[in-house]
Parts: structure tokens; sequence; C-alpha cells
């Protein structure tokens, strides 16, 4: 059993704080992805459980063991380099057992586990070859044996894809997946990369200067933002800001886009009343919107700045009012620039986010 | 198109190659040449008493000979100053037969009594000598050039008054006989590479005009008193200062890596010993290690000791060897240091951190980790250390006075300086190149670094 909790971790670099007083508990086995944009903290959030850089105050157990102030040889766990970090002195074989004979594991085990890594990440034929001679995709490879071959019950990645190319990427992506799946080690894994989170976490804990907005599932993080941060992060496009003013009518609430009405769903009606007679943001993501080609009641007129066609969707860009806004259309829904379309704005779809805290209301029962 | 051919860095080069040709390859050779090649060994005899006539052989320096005729010969006045040179005089000069013709002609010094000279101390009038011995020609052949095998103008009698109007310094040159490789060669020389004795019949030959490859002087070298305590004495402190200096290298650097508080400062404390000069260490080191010096009034102060101890002494060898050695070590290990350094920083940070979280502790790492990866590094270090070691001088004269210790620059000191020897100081500094590449191709294969390591 390898949970690991961290709680209130703080580091800072100077006057700069890196990590503010950061809770989190990743549970046994699973596969934790912390995101965040560069210098949000994610990447000292790591070292802190590494044991790279210590945490300034707060407490980071593994198990039941409390390492906060262990130097990382001694916490048990294995770590993937954003740089891969491989030894380039050592052939393959030597820089995957590195850590199984510091760790005086017997010379048949480690040879075993040396070949049975090799063997998951395809680089069995390698194994003597020096990593000057490799690609960047298979140092990468050797770099993630090393860290399987520990069997440690805690694996950190820190970025191990960035370096690669997109197609590389892709399919290392997948790889790792299939092979983390296999493992069973608690996996923390820091990236800046949206869809390499969506794709690969059980969890995203999503960092912005220091501190974690949110985590939780990824369809969840999706779907529902904590914060308007957060959804204009997480996927691509990312979801569409609209400006808006709140107004009671006739004991509901409405909600204007311009001229255009908007009628709020039910449930969230409650807490808009708080807002009325105040501005708002509406969020909404690009396929959520419905593109008509013909005017309808319920639908707002646009005029169609650019069109991308991207294959399995075209991606268009219309103006409202002073915002740009990106909608995902079907393909077979043709439609030149220039031209005028009507936008229909399901309202289960529609979030609503306090334009001074970023804050995305929710009604409790959603 | 055709392909154009990039030549900027060859124009680049060119300055630095011109330079290295003009003031490191070429003086080397030079040197190094003045060590195996004798350049006098042999004289080269000629068929005619004359520079421009073929050779007819040659003889080694010092090979006995006979001379059996002797001419003179024109100098070039550029040789006049030249040594061991035995020349005559010959005058240019007028005067009147017994038959009252006027002829004109040479005539040798020997022959002609100078009776006045002008301003400049040149001869301007004589008379002609008289032959002693009744069997004498009572007359004086005038010639058309200043040799004897010209031909006669004419005779003049003794006591005849003459104009001297010319005169010219010829060289002797002797046709000599010898014997080399069991072969007798006869030839003509000029006076001046030969020494006759003073039968005026016998001689050697003092010394040639052609080189030829020796060892003596390397030989002169290695049967020299001083040679082996110089070349043993080089050797046992490279031996016991390199390793030191390595040892203690590595771990400044490691200080200095650690990136703790004031790791800078100690940077620069470490490399202080950088800036002063070999000589000024050596001194350093005598004032302290001397009778009277801060080590022994210190110890005498203390009450550790009842009189000074004298360790600069011929009896006390090992303790110049001592404070050669630690002035070497505080002097030169900041070199070793700064190398280190250099290449510790080249570790990529996250390999050093890999291998903590690996499970390899301080020592592990720097024994598995940081060494294989500094190899290249240590490399470079170890054979400037064993270049310089092999150098050492200043410190060795300033602590034993390049006498009761002494070190192989300090003998090609000691050739070249007091001894005047040339060759003998080259050969020393052949010894020291040959020693220094030696050690370089050694290292460059022992501590041969893997492909690997440039990735």
């Amino acid at each position: 059993m390898a949970a690991i909790k961290i709680e209130n971790v703080t580091k800072k670099f100077g006057d700069f704080v890196a990590i503010d007083n950061v809770s989190l508990t990743i549970e046994d086995q699973e596969f934790m992805v912390l995101l965040g944009p560069s210098g949000c903290g994610k990447t000292t959030l790591l070292r802190a459980v590494a044991g790279l850089g210590m945490a300034d105050s707060g407490r980071i157990s593994i198990g039941d063991r409390d390492v906060t102030y262990l130097p990382p040889r001694q916490r048990k766990i294995s770590m993937v380099f954003q740089s891969y970090a491989i030894f380039p002195h050592m052939n393959v074989y030597d820089n995957i057992a590195f850590g199984l004979k510091m760790n005086r594991v017997d010379k048949v085990e480690t040879d075993r586990r040396v070949r049975q890594a090799a063997e998951l990440l395809h680089i069995e034929t390698m194994l003597d070859r020096y990593p000057s001679k490799m690609s960047g995709g298979q140092r990468q490879r050797v770099a993630v044996a090393r860290a399987i071959a520990m069997q440690s019950q805690v694996l950190l990645m820190d970025e191990p894809l960035s370096n690669l190319d997109a197609l590389l990427r892709l399919e290392m992506r997948a790889e790792l997946k299939r092979l983390l799946a296999e493992i069973q080690a608690t996996t923390i894994y820091v990236t800046h990369d949206q869809i390499e989170a969506l794709s690969m976490g059980d969890r995203i804990a999503i960092m912005r200067e220091g501190r974690i907005l949110q985590c939780d599932r990824p369809t969840i993080v999706y779907d529902r933002p904590a914060t308007d941060f957060v959804g204009g992060f997480i996927g691509n496009p990312p979801m569409n800001f609209l400006d808006a003013q709140v107004q009671r009518h006739n004991g509901s609430v409405e909600v204007l886009i311009g001229d255009f009405k908007l009628t709020p769903h039910t449930l969230i009606q409650p807490l808009l009343r708080a807002y009325d007679g105040k501005p708002i943001v509406v969020g909404i993501r690009a396929e959520n919107m419905e593109a008509l080609a013909a005017p309808a009641a319920d639908a707002l007129k646009v005029s169609v700045l650019v069109v991308e066609p991207l294959g399995a969707q075209n991606l268009l860009t219309v103006k409202i009012g002073a915002n740009t806004v990106k909608v995902s259309t079907h393909p077979s829904f043709e439609v030149a620039p220039d031209q005028n379309i009507w936008l229909r704005f399901p309202a289960e779809k529609i979030r609503w986010i306090d334009r001074d805290d970023g804050r995305v209301l929710y009604a409790e029962a959603a | 198109m055709k392909k154009r051919y990039n030549w900027t860095p060859y124009w680049l080069i060119l300055p630095s190659v011109i330079y290295l040709a003009l003031f490191f390859a070429w003086p080397m050779v030079q040197a190094l040449t003045l060590s195996v090649w004798d350049n006098t060994a042999r004289l080269r005899l000629h068929a005619e008493a004359s520079t421009r006539s073929a050779i007819a052989g040659s003889l080694p320096r010092g090979t006995p000979i006979e001379v059996l005729e002797r001419q003179g010969n024109v100098l070039d006045p550029d040789d006049l100053g030249q040594s061991n040179l035995r020349t005559e005089v010959w005058f240019r000069i007028r005067g009147e037969t017994v038959d009252g013709q006027v002829i004109e002609g040479w005539a040798p010094e020997t022959r002609v009594r100078v009776r006045s000279t002008d301003a400049t101390g040149a001869p301007t009038t004589g008379t002609i000598r008289p032959r002693i011995g009744a069997a004498a020609d009572p007359l004086t052949s005038l010639y058309s050039e200043p040799s004897i095998v010209s031909e006669v103008v004419g005779r003049l009698e003794a006591n005849t008054t003459v104009t001297i109007d010319e005169l010219t310094t010829l060289e002797l040159w002797y046709l000599i006989r010898g014997e080399s490789g069991g072969e007798a060669i006869e030839g003509w020389a000029p006076s001046r590479y030969v020494q006759v004795y003073s039968d005026n019949v016998s001689g050697r030959i003092d010394s040639g005009d052609a080189g030829e490859l020796t060892l003596r002087y390397i030989q002169a070298m290695i049967n020299d008193r001083f040679f082996w305590p110089a070349f043993w004495t080089t050797l046992l402190l490279m031996v016991i200062i390199i390793p030191v200096q390595f040892v203690l290298a590595i771990i400044m650097a490691l200080i200095i890596q650690q990136q703790l508080r004031g790791s800078s400062f100690f940077l620069y404390v470490f490399a202080i010993a950088l800036g002063v000069s070999e000589l000024a260490v050596g001194i350093v080191w005598y004032a302290i290690f001397t009778q009277n010096g801060y080590l022994n009034s210190i110890l005498v102060s203390l009450g550790w000791l009842a009189a000074p101890i004298p360790y600069l002494t011929a009896d006390t060898r090992y303790w110049i060897i001592i404070a050669i050695w630690l002035a070497e070590i505080w002097r030169a290990t900041a070199i070793v240091m700064v190398i280190v350094v250099s290449g510790l920083q080249a570790i990529s940070h996250e390999v050093l951190e890999a291998a903590d979280l690996f499970g390899a502790n301080l020592w592990k790492r720097v024994r598995y980790v940081i060494l294989p990866m500094l190899k290249p590094s240590l490399q470079v270090a170890l054979i400037l250390r064993t270049i310089l070691a092999l150098q050492v001088f200043a410190v060795v004269i300033a602590l034993s006075g390049g006498d009761v210790v002494t070190v192989l620059a300090n003998e090609a000191y000691r050739q070249y300086y007091t001894l005047r020897n040339v060759n003998v100081a080259a050969a020393y500094a052949g010894l020291i190149l040959l020693l220094s590449m030696f050690s370089a191709i050694i290292y460059l294969r022992m501590v041969r670094s893997h492909e690997e390591t440039q990735g």
C-alpha cells in the first residue's frame, strides 16, 4: 500500500512562493496528473515528493512512512526525469540495473528485472548500446525502463514526453498508459500538456501559482471546471467566455448577451439571483453550441470570421460582442466567412462564472 | 552548380599555423637537432686548394694526418676573425729590376720589408728582403696573382726599393693525408680546420665542416653524475605529488559543487596559489623551512623543540623532498581543481539527482557516476599535471639550491648556463619532451574514455 499524502506543503525560493500550502492525497495505485502552465509549482511539488527539493513546511508521507525530510534514496521511489537523466557512461543494461545495483539486489534477480523492464519497453535488443548512440525516443524508453525495473510502489514522472516529437509523443502516451496500468504503481505525472493529462490520468490536479485549483477525474475537470482558468486551460480549443448581464424578469432570471436573451437552467436560477443587475461571464465549450444555418427564436445570430476545416470537425471563429468565440461544427455544416449563422446555447451546457473571482457556479445537486 | 568549397576556416587558422611553425616547431626541431647532431664531426677534403673544387673525401674529427704541401688562398674577408686560421699576407708591389725595367706583381709578405706606412697604417713602401743561405735563390719572384702557382712576372734583387700598392690576406691550405675506415684519403683543407704540430709535417683534424648524427651528447648526459639523481627525483616527485593532488582537487571541487554558502569564496581561496609564481612559492616555503624560518621559530617558541632543526641540508634530503612536495601541492593543486570543477559543472544536475534517487549515497555517486563522467576532464588534468611535474624547476632551486636535490629541468639549465654545454642541455630538454609525450600517450590509453561519454 503506497498512498501518497501531501499535507499543507509550502516551498519558497527566496520571496517566491512556489507551492502555497498544498494538500493532496494520491490513492494507492492511482495515476495522478499534475497539470499547469510553467511556473505553477507542479514540478516543485513533484520534487518535494521525490526529496530533490525539501518542503519548507508541511508533511509528506508515502504509505505509512513520513518521508518529508528523508533523502531521495531512502524514499523507495523511482522517477523519470524530463531530460531522461540516463547515465551517459553506462550502456542500457547498466543504466536499467543501476538502481538495483545500488540497492544490493542480487545478480540473478537484477538480470531478470532488467530484461523484463527492457522487454516491456521494447528495448531488449539494445542492452549493449550506449545512450549517445540512441535516439531521443529510445533514451526515453531507457529512462522509463530504469524507473520500472526498481518495482517501487511510487513512480514519479516529470514531463517525460515533453522532449519527444509530436508523433512519438502520441505513441509513447498510449504505451505509457498501458505500461503503468500493468505495473500498478502509485504514479504522479507532471505535465503542461492538457491532452496528455486528460488522456492518461485517473485524476488531474490543475495547479496555478502554487495552488491546486481543482483535482478530479478528467471528464469532470473537462466538463465541470472549478474556475474559468481550468476551463480555459483544459480543452482544445479552450472554453469560450462571453460577457453577459443578469437581470430579473417575471420572477425568473434572464441573462443578456447583447440583445440576446438566455434563459438559465432552472437548477442554477437560485444562484444567479444574487447577481441581479450585475455582469456575469458565460462559459461554453466549442462543441456544446449548436450551429444553425437558418434563424430560430432561441438562437443568436452571429457572423463567421474564420472557417478551419480540421477533418473530424470544422472550427469556426465568430464574433459575439467584444468576444471571439470558437464553435465546433460537423464537417457537413457548410459555411463560408462573412456568412451569418445562428447559435443555440443548450442550458445544461452553459457554465456561469463569477466575473470577480473566476469561480464557476454549480447548483449543489448537479 | 559547382559546389563551393569553404576556405574561410583555413584562412582564419593560417596565422596560428604560421605562428606555430615559426615559434614552436622550428625552434623545437633546431633544439632537438642539437642533441643528436654533431655539426663539426667530419672534415671534407678538396681535390684542389679551393672551396670550389671537388670533394676528395672526408676525415672524422681527431684523425691524425700528415701534411704534404701548403698553399695560400684568398680569404673571404668575412672569415678573418675565425680562430685557428693560418694566414699569410701578400703585397702587390712595383719595383725596378737590375736591367732598369719597372715590373709589377704579387709577392708574399715574407719577401718584403715594410719601410713606411700611410696614416691608416697601410704599408706604402718597402725593400725586398735578402735571402739567407748560400744555396738560396738571390732573386725574388713576382707573381701575376697572389699565389705561388700563378705565372711569374719577373724577379727583383734583394734590397730593391718597391712601392706597395695593395695587400691581400691569404689563408693557408694544406694538402693532407689521413686514414678513415682503413682507407687513406688525401686532399686539400683550409688551415682553420687543421691543427699542425710544430714539426710542420704532422697534425690532426681539429674540427669538421660537415655534420653527422651522434649519440655522444646523449651519452654525456647519461654519464653525467647528476643524471640519475635528477631522473629518479623527478619521477619520485611525480609519484608522490600527482595522486595527492588529484584526491585533494576532487574533494575541493566536490565541496565547491555543493553550492554551500560561500562556496565561491572557497573557489577563490583555493585558486589563489595559481596566481603566485613558481619561484615565489619556492621562496615562501624556503622561508618556512629554513633553519631560522617560521616552522622552527614556531616549534621552538612553543617549546616543542630545544633547538632549530636544519631541514634543508645535504644530510636531510628527505626534508627537502617533503618541502618540495608541500610547495608543489600548495601551488599546483588548484589547476587540477579548476579543471575538475569545470568537468563537474558539465555533469547534468538531473543525472546526479537520478543517481541519488535510485539509491546511491554520496560515495557511490562519486564512485559510479561522478568519477566515470569526469574521465575526460581527469585525463586532461593528468596530462597537464604530469607535464608540469616534469618541468618542476624553480621550487627545487629555491629549496635545494639545485645541488643537493636536482631534477631534469635543473640539469638542462646547469648544462646550458653553467657548463655552456648546449648539446647536452638539448639532450635533457629532449628527454623531458619524450617523457611528457610518453606519459600523455599512456594516460590516453589507460584512462581511455568510452565513445559514449561524448553523448
